[in-house]
């Protein structure tokens, strides 16, 4: 369920505008909500005179680094062993009805 | 971040997107300029895979002139031509050979002699695409464009982490043009399959996998060939290693892959089940390409034909909403992305249109 309310959300993205008139980061632009995320990305008072560094600028050695697989973590990947979820995508093959 | 919308010198800040970055840079022939290469990180600079690929990309072009400061974090890279040719490169075993194929499939089409390119190092890891995957996916990918005769890629030797030891040869032939896509029917998955291989280690763990793949695959069609691929001795590497990689295809030709490898303490089965899974995923995200497979088939729409390419692909992945902002920035190239009416409305399909550049390879020696 969680998963197509996230696919509304996202479907109802007018991407263009967010890849070539925003500036959001790619994540941002991914995340379930953009706009709350644009706020506390560089807002600077008055009084800031140090900067802290996001964790991940000061780096994790080398987490993420152009790699074009994905991070497969098999807690993502519990919900497969539901029957329910198994059989939903049946109709993605040509063995399944198209109405299933 | 950004860089001057199509001016001749690129710009670019920090580490991330190294390698599509670098390619513009050579398709463009535009020089780029690139800073703050993990500037903030205890450990500053470019990684030693990373001056390994400009060293590589010296190699397969002729006349490219590559500065890299004396602290690693910034590089100015003045392309050349794209020679193609003979090369053989070493690859250091902090990443696979997929690191370094990526990239070169894309320019590689636009040489001026055909590539004949040897790898060596690791051939299966779990952060680049595998030569299996690249061999049995990508490869079908630039077919699309019209790049497919004597294209190839032969994995003569097989290398685990963390020793490699692997070897492959990639074939490629050299093209005038990319061929405009047209590709908006997904289709129905026809066929999965699969290649298990197990190296320096029971034979028996590509059957286990292979069977526990089965529990999960078998349910949907008929048509499931999964193969145990054996090396043996000097061509199985240096270490030991399993995994399993799966594709499923459709009607229309749609392929798409996920892959699993080995970890310590865990069971091959695990192994099995986590690309099944994975693979069940991407079918689900629906579209004519998958995930790993968004930029290249972009790159070879932007340099198609002055004519209107399209693809239906799922949501772009953080590394392709980069890409298509370089691109514009490169080459001038905005896509049209709008949703595709799904038939599923659990996913978010998309068509990505856009107008080719009608890119033509100037480096082809004429016969």
């Amino acid at each position: 369920l969680s998963y197509q309310q996230h696919s509304k959300r996202a479907q109802r993205k007018d991407w263009i505008k967010l890849i070539y008139s925003s500036s959001l980061t790619p994540e941002q632009i991914l995340s379930e909500d953009p706009s709350n995320d644009v706020v506390d990305s560089a807002k600077p008072t008055d009084d800031d005179f140090f900067t802290i560094k996001s964790e991940a600028a000061i780096g994790n050695e080398d987490h993420d680094d152009d790699r074009s697989k994905p991070t497969l973590n098999e807690e993502d990947f519990k919900e497969w062993e539901e029957e329910e979820l198994l059989d939903s995508i049946r109709g993605l093959f040509i063995t399944g009805s198209s109405n299933e | 971040m950004t860089s001057t919308a199509t001016s001749s010198i690129l710009s670019f800040s920090g580490h991330q997107y190294l390698r599509h970055r670098l390619v513009l840079s050579i398709l463009s022939a535009k020089t780029v300029k690139i800073d703050k290469i993990r500037s903030d990180d205890k450990n500053p600079g470019l990684r030693d895979y990373e001056v390994s690929l400009l060293r590589l990309l010296e190699r397969v072009t002729n006349g490219t002139v590559i500065e890299i400061s004396v602290t690693g974090t910034a590089i100015l890279l003045k392309p050349g031509i794209i020679a193609g040719g003979a090369v053989t490169h070493e690859c250091p075993l902090s990443r696979s050979i997929g690191y370094f194929l990526e990239p070169l499939i894309m320019l590689a089409p636009f040489a001026k002699k055909p590539l004949n390119l040897t790898l060596k190092g690791i051939t299966t890891d779990d952060q680049d695409l595998s030569a299996d995957l690249i061999r049995t996916v990508t490869l079908p990918h630039l077919q699309l464009f019209g790049i497919s005769e004597g294209l190839e890629l032969r994995i003569r030797k097989r290398g685990s982490p963390p020793l490699g030891g692997g070897e492959v040869q990639f074939l490629c032939p050299i093209v005038k043009q990319a061929k405009t896509l047209n590709f908006v029917e997904p289709g129905k998955i026809k066929r999965i399959r699969g290649i298990a291989h197990a190296v320096r280690i029971s034979p028996q763990f590509s059957n286990r996998m292979i069977e526990a793949s089965r529990s999960v695959l078998n349910r949907y069609i008929p048509d499931i060939y999964l193969y145990s691929d054996v090396y043996k001795g000097e061509d199985s590497g240096k270490s030991p290693g399993y995994a399993l990689s799966l594709l499923a295809e459709s009607t229309t030709g749609a392929i798409h892959c996920a892959e699993a490898t080995s970890k310590p303490g865990t069971a091959p089965e695990d192994i099995a089940l986590l690309a099944s899974r994975a693979l069940l995923v991407e079918v689900r995200r629906g579209g004519c390409v998958d995930r790993q497979h968004q930029t290249v088939v972009l790159m070879m729409m932007v340099l198609g034909s002055e004519d209107v390419g399209k693809c239906r692909m799922g949501e772009p992945t953080p590394r392709t909403i980069q890409f298509l902002r370089d691109v514009r920035d490169t080459f001038g190239t905005s896509f049209k992305i709008v949703p595709a009416d799904s038939s599923s409305p659990g996913t978010v399909e998309l068509i990505y249109s856009c107008y080719g550049t009608g890119y033509v390879n100037a480096n082809r020696s004429l016969a």
